[in-house]
């Protein structure tokens, strides 16, 4: 069966499948409703009056007193021309979205492969490798920012242990490196969880392509590039996805490492949100609501167009 | 049924590397069996290293979680030279950790077990029926996925006061299942359009209602994005922090998150105490994890495609 | 079929009726509520508590309850409820937090609390001349210091317990070339620590007036008297004065880093330190026998005022505009600001009260350091705020990641720090 046929796009579904549509039209208003009832629910009552809320926030300023203003598109304008901190937040966000998405997958990818090559102890290292996905971003940032330090850090230790005192600097601290920092620190948080998700899509591969593969005389580097990976690509593919987002959004680790310094060298989108709506003295959310529907925007055009990109040639699947 | 689904669809067994411990086995022929080779060596070297750098930092936790933060401070890498168990003592009734305990796991169970239930059945109406708005639908719910919660969180404050639910967990778990919503439709949606509709209209030619089929063929062939949005939503759900510090505000509600802000001061941190909670709030669920996941990659690996 | 459903509708609405039937009431009991952020403080919870009973006790039938939260978490929760029209009835404060008086979520506080009890000068900025709220901490800026090691390095302390700045940058440049580490300080989790030498030179350099108008950007930081401030406080960042891990060094941390780990010769930090150094050792206090002592900041070149010194105002409470109960949550304020509970303060948390206590003298194992203390105010003019406090916005922000960390953490030029303080406070309101 060619698996090509199944691909998921409604629109050639229904095309080839015409049949099943009208027997789904025949059935459809009340099961439809039973099934997406509930979710719908659940938007409408908790998510909806959010997001239409914020959108009518960010066309309007709390002056003294309570009081709204409408300033119409004022607030984007500044948004978008005014506002060097907002920019250079995108740019940290960007940045340590793509990089840490990538190190997170291909690290992932490269741990799933380390425990499918049968090595010792795999059922334990199973678990210990998916630890600090369960460990709460106020421990890790802890953790961490103790690791970075320049006086009594394991990994300055590390360095002087090997004579590589020239190398050591306070990594936090230095606006260069604290970006950096922060994202080792989200990755080896996530490592493990798309591990897992690799090794079930790796269990799940057929074993007559692998046999055949005679990885051992063929270099394993290279039967992994050419054969494994295109096999995993709608994995990869959302994996990557999910990523994207989750980093696009990064918040908590942040606040707890760096909050947003040295010198806004950390500063992302949401920490920028945060201190404009909480940590200023002002209690009017029209600013900081601008800056999230324009976030918003910048992240669907990215989502949409990674879907057009990814999804269109393969189908997905775990 | 699920049996002969698969059979159905592939026309023959589906032959795929087999149980997680037989998955290793076509590979070690390949790479030359469990005796050591030197080949093998750059491998074990980097599978030593990361298993410091990963468990490293959990093991240290839990040796500072039981010496006292004078003790930490004095000396950070040392071994404990009295084991305090009475930390864990005082953080579980002194610090409250036991009440928080049990509100973590009725927030979050209740929170995941409505999450998969929701979001599989507005999946599967979202990847196998038409209807208009279905793209409106996906829309709305990407949208309330990348608005950031912390201003969300205001708007979500007057709705749970206006619903009455304020400082209750049951607000909370609303809260929670609204906010990972988005993100359990997006994974499940993108599977469960993959599973081949012939499936479906065979089940359907066969007689079988539209619930029947959700619950025989969309479950369990798609199963390994239900276990993934679990346990995502597991592991998100757990430390989740912000929703909780402002929706509950009497102390018998709150969940164990919060229970390091007995620690985290204004001047100080205790962080011999943070070591202990941390370990209260990880050991269960990673016992948890550890029994499950054979379990859970077998779930994962049940229902595949190839 | 009809009675059925008459009958079970009957009943419903009867289940409905009596479960929302209040339940008798034999005295009205009323509960208020109080956030407060010192948990990890159990002197203060102590203090606060007993208060609460205290009221308890006057009031039959009431009951206060206290929630515990961490500072930042309860400001988060605070602005998210206030708005909705909920939160407690009374709750902690910082004096900056001027937002919530303009918008209007707390009472006026002059007709509710007995302000004689209270510190004149604690009394506050007035906004639309009335106070809003009661002040329970007040503290200076003081510059501790290790006597032992300024003996060891051959320094004596001039009579008015201030050096110049020549002296002051010899000092550093010495202590660092004996190993030690001159100035203890850290802004890994606070954005005001690294601030306070600057600001207090700054304040010497400008005076009072001239410090304010510096704060809220009406005079540029390139101004000819800042640029000299700044240039010698630059100085001192490159004699070694600060740690080498200054920029994430945790203000926990930056105490015990000044006592013996590795121990260091001065700590600038607000009076307060002192309710965290007198704990026992073993809960992070001073080491029993430190020489503390207290210097006052260097005087500068051509200042405008040498005997200039910062006072804040810490915690105090406000009382939500939305209560029901304005007068017992004013009487569990003013419980808390009688002269015995501002002597209680003073002895069990060791800082200074902003209530009244009388000239009773300090007794017991510390007053010798309370009697310095008290040496080092005579003669002192106070100016009210600390700048990452009396700032706005921007300008705020950029006091906390430039003034406070890169610019003594050596990350910028005093010319470039000057710039970037300009941009986001002079420039705002010209």
């Amino acid at each position: 069966m060619d698996p090509d046929e199944n691909r998921a796009q409604p629109s050639i579904r229904d095309s080839y499948l015409g049949r099943s549509r009208s027997e789904a039209h025949q059935t459809a208003p009340g099961v439809i409703a039973s099934l997406i009832g509930p979710a719908a629910f659940i938007y409408v009552a908790f998510t909806l009056y959010p997001v239409l809320r914020t959108v009518w926030n960010s066309l309007h300023t709390v002056r003294a007193g309570g009081l709204t203003d409408w300033v119409g598109i004022g607030n984007y304008s500044e948004v978008l021309t005014h506002d060097p901190f907002f920019w250079n937040a995108v740019g940290n966000t960007v940045i340590f979205t793509v990089v840490s998405t990538v190190l997170d997958v291909a690290g992932g990818l490269l741990l799933a492969l380390c425990l499918f090559a049968k090595i010792p102890f795999a059922r334990l290292l199973r678990v210990v490798w998916f630890t600090p996905v369960l460990i709460s971003y106020v421990v890790v940032g802890i953790i961490w920012a103790w690791v970075f330090d320049y006086d009594w850090g394991p990994l300055n230790m590390v360095l002087r242990g090997f004579g590589l005192d020239a190398l050591t600097r306070s990594w936090l601290g230095d606006p260069r490196w604290a970006l950096w920092a922060v994202m080792a620190a989200h990755v080896w948080k996530w490592l493990g969880f798309n591990m897992i998700i690799f090794l079930a899509a790796l269990y799940a591969l057929p074993g007559e392509v692998l046999g055949a593969a005679e990885l051992d005389y063929c270099g394993w580097f290279a039967k992994t590039i050419y054969v494994i990976v295109p096999m995993l690509r709608p994995t990869i593919a959302n994996l990557l996805a999910l990523s994207f987002i989750g980093k696009m959004m990064v918040f908590d680790l942040i606040w707890i490492m760096t909050r947003g310094g040295p010198l806004w060298s950390t500063e992302t989108v949401s920490t920028y949100v945060y201190k404009r709506a909480f940590d200023w003295n002002s209690f009017s959310l029209g600013y900081p609501s601008a800056i999230a529907v324009v976030w918003c925007v910048i992240i669907l055009a990215f989502v949409v167009a990674m879907n057009l990109l990814l999804r269109r040639s393969k189908p997905l699947e775990f | 049924m699920s049996f002969e689904i698969r059979k159905y669809a592939f026309g023959r067994m589906p032959r795929y590397v087999g149980s997680p411990d037989g998955g290793g086995v076509h590979l070690l022929a390949a790479v030359g069996g469990p005796r050591f080779r030197a080949r093998r060596l750059p491998l074990m070297i980097f599978v030593l290293l990361y298993t410091i750098l990963a468990g490293g930092p959990l093991v240290w936790v839990a040796m500072m979680s039981i010496r006292t933060t004078p003790e930490i401070l004095d000396n950070p890498y040392a071994l404990p030279s009295i084991i305090h168990w009475e930390k864990f003592a005082s953080a579980w009734i002194d610090s409250n950790y036991g009440t928080y305990f049990w509100n973590s796991i009725m927030a979050v169970a209740g929170a995941v077990c409505l999450l998969t239930m929701i979001g599989a059945m507005a999946a599967h109406c979202l990847a196998r029926y038409r209807f208009r708005g279905a793209g409106l639908v996906r829309f709305a719910i990407l949208s309330g996925m990348v608005l950031p919660p912390q201003l969300l969180i205001l708007s979500l404050f007057q709705i749970l006061i206006g619903y009455g639910l304020y400082n209750s967990l049951t607000g909370l778990i609303l809260v929670y299942v609204s906010s990972q919503l988005g993100m359990t439709l997006y994974i499940l949606e993108g599977f469960f359009a993959q599973i081949p509709q012939d499936l479906f209209d065979a089940a359907r030619m066969d007689g079988y209602g539209d619930m029947d089929i959700f619950l025989r063929i969309t479950i369990p062939v798609g199963l390994p994005a239900i276990i993934t949005t679990m346990m995502l939503n597991l592991v998100i759900l757990w430390n989740e922090f912000l929703f909780a510090v402002v929706l509950l505000t009497d102390d018998d509600k709150r969940t164990l998150p919060l229970g390091t802000m007995h620690f985290i001061g204004g001047h100080q941190l205790d962080i011999g105490m943070v070591a202990t909670g941390l370990m209260i709030a990880i050991v269960p669920v990673l016992l948890l994890y550890a029994f499950f996941s054979e379990t859970m990659i077998r779930g994962m690996t049940a229902g595949a495609l190839r | 079929m009809k009675s059925h459903i008459l009958s079970s509708a009957f009943a419903t609405v009867f289940l409905v009726a009596v479960g929302l039937l209040p339940g008798s009431p034999a005295h009205a009991d009323v509960t208020i509520s109080v956030w407060s952020h010192e948990a990890d403080q159990p002197a203060k919870v102590a203090f606060r508590e007993l208060a609460a009973r205290s009221v308890e006790r006057a009031h039959p039938g009431t009951h206060v309850k206290i929630t515990w939260y961490e500072l930042s978490a309860m400001n988060a929760a605070l602005r998210t409820a206030l708005p909705a029209g909920q939160g407690p009835d009374v709750f902690y404060l910082e004096p900056d937090q001027t937002d919530y008086i303009t918008s209007g979520y707390i009472l006026p506080l002059d007709n509710l609390i007995n302000w004689n009890e209270i510190q004149s000068w604690a009394r506050g900025p007035r906004v639309e001349g009335k106070t809003w709220m009661m002040p329970q901490e007040a503290y200076t800026v003081e510059l501790y210091y290790n006597k032992a090691v300024l003996q060891k390095l051959g320094f004596t302390l001039p009579s008015n317990a201030q050096f110049t700045q020549n002296q002051f940058l010899a000092l550093v440049r010495k202590c660092r070339a004996a190993g030690i580490t001159p100035i203890a300080e850290g802004v890994g989790d606070r954005p005001f620590p690294g601030a306070y030498l600057v600001g207090e030179s700054l304040l010497h350099k400008l005076g009072l007036g001239d410090y304010g108008r510096l704060l809220h950007g009406q005079i540029s930081f390139h101004d000819s008297r800042v640029m000299a401030v700044m240039n010698w406080v630059k100085q001192l960042v490159d004699a070694g004065a600060y740690p080498k891990n200054f920029m994430t060094l945790k203000l926990g941390e930056s105490h015990s880093y000044f006592y013996q780990k590795p121990g260091a010769l001065m700590f600038p930090v607000g009076s307060w330190f002192i309710g965290r150094a007198f704990a026992p050792a073993s809960q992070g206090g001073m080491p029993a026998g430190f020489p503390l002592g207290i210097m006052q900041y260097p005087a500068i070149d051509k200042a405008a005022c040498n005997e200039c010194k910062t006072i804040g105002i810490g915690a105090s409470f406000a009382i939500n505009a939305a209560t029901k109960h304005r007068d017992l949550a004013a009487a569990f304020l003013n419980t808390m600001s009688t002269p015995e509970m501002g002597q209680r303060w003073i002895n069990t948390v060791y800082e200074q009260s902003a209530v009244r206590t009388g000239d009773v003298p300090f007794t017991g194992p510390y007053a010798s350091y309370f009697a310095e203390l008290q040496e080092r105010q005579k003669g002192e003019k106070y100016f009210l705020g600390l700048p990452v406090v009396d700032t706005e916005d921007q300008c705020r922000d950029a006091w906390a990641q430039v003034m406070n960390a890169a610019f003594p953490g050596g990350l910028v030029t005093a010319d470039r720090a000057a710039t970037l303080m300009d941009e986001a406070c002079y420039r705002r309101s010209h």
